[in-house]
């Protein structure tokens, strides 16, 4: 079998394995599928408690059902998966079943979720016989480099893993650490600007900004702008070349970045991306200073004075997919204590997805529902964006595949991935003492045009109610971008 | 209405117009003629020649062989021609040309004698009077901030007149709907929406765009831009600081050391924007500096940036700026005691017009070159002045130094450009007078742009070369 479960041999055997894409086989799982795909580090072992072995079934010594955890108890079981060989790749006789329960009835474009569906309800269920079942066709099918399927399958199957043998937590962080350790200023760069190049995702959020942050800023000569985002700075060009050749007196503009991402990495490439930004905006014209703040754990802990905001600048504040790292109790917080800085803009670009997997069955259900819808959109707009063989899109997927890790492996406390809802926000951001700015229509107009400039697919949509623009594809709304002001 | 009228020469226009209280200074005698229809023109001046208008104020002008020799260029008219003001509304207004009979308006004075012609008139009314020629005409802005609103800078032009006053005065009517671009005068926007999109901007790196937005992106993290060393940001720092407009008297003794423009040790720091893109220099534009009297020595000092950067794997523990000068702002006393406020303001990049902008650039690179003496000998302001005296028109208004100033650096400019084939400097073609920095961030070109957005996959090969 794959990786998944035979990581105790942490060598790297499996890992030079041959790779045969499972896509063309959603029907049939009792053929015989070699799918070594291997993406994990070897630090990913399992270790399983010595007495429980015993009681392992001897079908599958990998791991004992007695091992499910119940959600609601918060002992940490690290599991230990037997030396025993990897398993034949022959359809055993408990999940003859489950083979016979889907293989007709698999519909081939969707199949991922059906399969992932019944498997988070068997966990939810703790109906661990069902599950194995179900995980290990998930597995046979499963591979990050084939149809979107197989590729859900893959991460998805992976978190549910992780949940189900509560390492999600460590499982995360190594899958992040394996990120950085290949993390340059130039990989980064690259990745970002080629997706920005294919697909509106992340422009569409830094234009409507931009322009509220432009209308904001209209006339001020002293300008600060606190950036709490995703993207690197690849926000800022465009917005220094705004006020360098939109204003008739050129403004003195501060960049004070904030990262959350820890021991990412991404200390050097903020360093370096610094440096580029400076030398930009002397080319602009702009009076620039730019200063990083590295802040580790949640945002809702950050401390203000770090900013060293003065009293004669216009701040903007820009969160560009950051606040759905703070969590859920702490997010109201947060925009108060924003609130208190009294900013002339505050910009939010979120997903339009609601993540609240909760800890239990029936909310956890809900949750990962979404999580297979949301997922499943992202996956098929990269799709479309990208050429069949980009490297880029394969490290967005990975990236995803992490965020899926986050949302479904881990605990909601250390979860950081956890979007929510345009709707949601706007009630948070109401209590929290803001009105919501309307996207002029000079701004609308640059969506428009920038959308433009893309693939067909993609359109703008202002909602009746509430604030800001939504990003759609195909009717879906997909990235929501809006703007505040303190009442 | 109070008129003071005056007549164009002899001939008897259908437009003549009536002058108001700008013609304050004008000498001619009240003459109405029987077409006045002054409820379609409000008054406008008419002076006999320039000379005359000059006399008057000689003290703030040079003498007219020194227009003369500048005629051909935008706001420098024959001293001969009349000058004209017309007030803002017979500006815009599109049927100055009324038929007497019927009182329709047109557009053109031609298309005022075709429809003439259907009202079957006497032969007699029929001609119009052209014994007279026709004399030059030149037209004053009627924006009284507006440098073409003298008449030493009047413009030749009807049409540009108005184009002129639509674009820097008027409304921005028309808007691109491919990329939001706004404009007052349609011809403009048209002309705008014809390329649009269709335009390729050019990386120093060598990639195109047809992309603006993309292109902008890609240029902030390129690595040709990283390739800009210390002198040029050191050039910066001697750049534009306050402008200083109380001290015209100082003017003539500052301009003689600007203007030495050492060209062939400047190459890189004179070349601005995409003039030379076959140079690998980086294009930058001087900019406000809050310490301009102190070369931030980390940048000069800044080691050579390799091409690859390959940055250290392994995650840094807690990021400690290491530098914090060089990232925060240097003292807030400074950065904000230089900060203009008040109301005389840097040049804005965008009204300069190239040879401006090619002249700061050229002044900017000297100083650098000189920076012991010159900057001890120079005040800050002096130099800063001469550099808004030379860019931004609108503000230095007419004393007595800076036109003196401005044609001298006209002179200088031209000769920098190559125009006069004294120098040699790789230029981008001709360059128009008023192209401004957002045209020249853009090249147009006709090579394929690559398919993966200027980056390559490898990495660092893309950057080999840069």
């Amino acid at each position: 079998m794959d990786t998944m479960f035979t990581l105790n041999q942490c060598h790297h055997q499996s890992f030079n394995s041959t790779i045969t894409t499972s896509g063309s086989s959603s029907r049939s799982s009792t053929e015989h599928h070699t799918t070594h795909h291997h993406h994990q580090p070897p630090q990913q072992c399992f270790f399983m408690e010595e007495d429980n072995l015993s009681s392992s079934s001897s079908i599958h010594p990998y791991y004992s059902p007695n091992q499910f955890p119940s959600h609601d108890n918060n002992n940490f079981h690290h599991h230990l998966i037997s030396t025993s060989p990897p398993p034949q790749l022959k359809s055993h006789a408990f999940s003859q079943d489950v083979v016979r329960e889907f293989s007709d009835s698999l519909s081939p474009n969707c199949w991922s979720r059906e399969l992932l569906s019944e498997a988070a309800r068997a966990l939810a269920d703790n109906n661990s016989s069902r599950l194995q079942q179900l995980m290990w066709m998930l597995n046979e099918l499963s591979s990050p480099y084939g149809e979107i399927d197989s590729k859900l399958s893959f991460y998805f199957l992976q978190a549910l893993f992780a949940r189900m043998t509560e390492s999600g937590n460590s499982t995360y962080r190594t899958l992040s650490s394996a990120s950085a350790k290949t993390c340059t200023f130039e990989s980064t760069r690259n990745l970002l600007l080629k997706f920005q190049e294919v697909s509106p995702w992340t422009t569409f959020g830094h234009v409507a900004s931009n322009s509220a942050i432009m209308d904001a800023f209209n006339g001020e000569t002293k300008l600060h702008i606190v950036d709490f985002s995703n993207t690197y700075c690849t926000q800022w060009p465009n917005l220094l070349e705004a006020i360098a050749t939109r204003t008739d007196d050129t403004p003195h503009l501060r960049l004070t970045v904030v990262t959350t991402t820890g021991s990412n990495g991404t200390e050097t490439v903020m360093q370096e991306i610094g440096n580029r930004m400076e030398k930009f905006a002397r080319l602009m014209g702009v009076p620039f200073k730019f200063h990083v703040v590295h802040h580790s754990g949640d945002l809702s802990y950050f401390n203000l004075n770090q900013l060293d905001t003065k009293t004669d600048e216009c701040i903007a504040i820009n969160f560009n997919g950051t606040l759905r790292s703070v969590s859920y109790d702490r997010r109201d917080y947060l925009l108060s204590m924003f609130r208190n800085i009294n900013p002339k803009v505050l910009t939010i670009v979120e997903e339009e997805a609601d993540m609240d997997v909760g800890t239990d069955g029936v909310k956890f259900l809900k949750g990962f529902e979404e999580c297979l819808r949301w997922f499943r959109v992202y996956f098929e707009a990269l799709d479309d964006s990208f050429p069949k063989t980009s490297n880029e899109r394969l490290m967005l997927e990975r990236e995803a595949g992490r965020a899926v890790m986050d949302v479904v492996g881990r605990r909601p406390e250390c979860s950081v991935e956890r979007r929510e809802t345009a709707e949601r926000w706007w009630r948070r951001m109401r209590g929290s003492g803001f009105d919501g700015v309307v996207i002029s229509e000079e701004g609308c107009d640059d969506v428009r045009a920038l959308l433009r400039r893309y693939k067909e697919g993609w359109s703008v949509l202002q909602p009746e109610m509430g604030a800001g623009i939504f990003l759609m594809r195909r009717d879906t709304p997909v990235v929501w971008a809006s703007a505040w002001k303190p009442v | 209405m109070m008129f003071s009228a005056s007549v164009y020469s002899s001939s008897n226009k259908t437009s003549t117009s009536l002058s108001d209280q700008d013609a304050a200074t004008s000498t001619v005698s009240p003459v109405i003629t029987s077409k006045i229809h002054h409820d379609q023109f409000t008054p406008s001046i008419t002076l006999s020649s320039i000379s005359s208008h000059v006399q008057e104020h000689d003290h703030l002008y040079p003498s007219p062989q020194k227009i003369k020799k500048k005629r051909n260029l935008p706001g420098n008219p024959d001293p001969d021609a009349e000058v004209i003001a017309l007030s803002p509304k017979t500006l815009m207004a599109t049927n100055r040309f009324v038929c007497e009979i019927c009182n329709k308006g047109f557009q053109r004075d031609q298309n005022l004698q075709l429809h003439r012609r259907g009202h079957n008139l006497p032969w007699k009314l029929k001609q119009r009077n052209n014994k007279d020629e026709v004399k030059k005409r030149a037209y004053v802005c009627p924006e009284p901030t507006c440098v073409h609103h003298h008449p030493s800078r009047a413009l030749g032009d009807l049409t540009g007149i108005k184009k002129h006053f639509c674009r820097k005065h008027g409304e921005k009517k028309w808007k691109c709907d491919k990329c939001s671009k706004i404009y007052a005068v349609q011809s403009d926007w048209k002309a705008h929406s014809k390329t649009c999109g269709t335009r390729e901007y050019r990386c120093d790196c060598g990639t195109l765009f047809s992309r603006k937005d993309s292109f902008i992106t890609h240029r902030a993290f390129c690595d040709a831009l990283a390739e800009e060393t210390a002198r040029l940001s050191a050039a910066a720092a001697a750049s534009i600081s306050i402008p200083n407009t109380h001290h015209p008297s100082i003017i003539n003794n500052v301009t003689n050391t600007p203007f030495n423009i050492q060209l062939s040790s400047q190459n890189s720091t004179t070349s601005l924007f995409h003039f030379n893109h076959n140079h690998p220099n980086p294009t930058w534009i001087p900019t406000q500096d809050p310490n301009p009297a102190r070369i931030k020595p980390e940048t000069i000092n800044h080691p050579h940036r390799p091409t690859h950067h390959l940055l250290p794997a392994i995650s840094l523990p807690y990021y400690q700026d290491p530098d914090p000068t060089r990232i925060i702002s240097r003292a807030p006393a400074t950065f904000h005691g230089l900060h203009v406020s008040t109301g005389v303001h840097q040049p804005p990049a965008h009204h300069l017009s190239a040879t401006a902008l090619l002249q700061k650039a050229a002044t900017v690179g000297h100083v650098v070159d000189h920076v012991g003496s010159t900057m001890s000998g120079l005040d800050m302001g002096e130099l800063g002045h001469v550099t808004s005296s030379v860019g931004y028109h609108q503000h230095v208004g007419l004393t007595s130094g800076s036109i003196a100033t401005w044609h001298k650096t006209d002179r200088l400019t031209r000769d920098f450009l190559g125009l006069t084939g004294d120098q040699e400097v790789d230029h981008h073609g001709g360059v128009e007078a008023n192209v401004n920095v957002r045209s020249m961030l853009t090249y147009t070109g006709g090579i394929e742009i690559p398919a993966d957005g200027g980056f390559g996959t490898s990495g660092s090969d893309a950057w080999g070369n840069c």
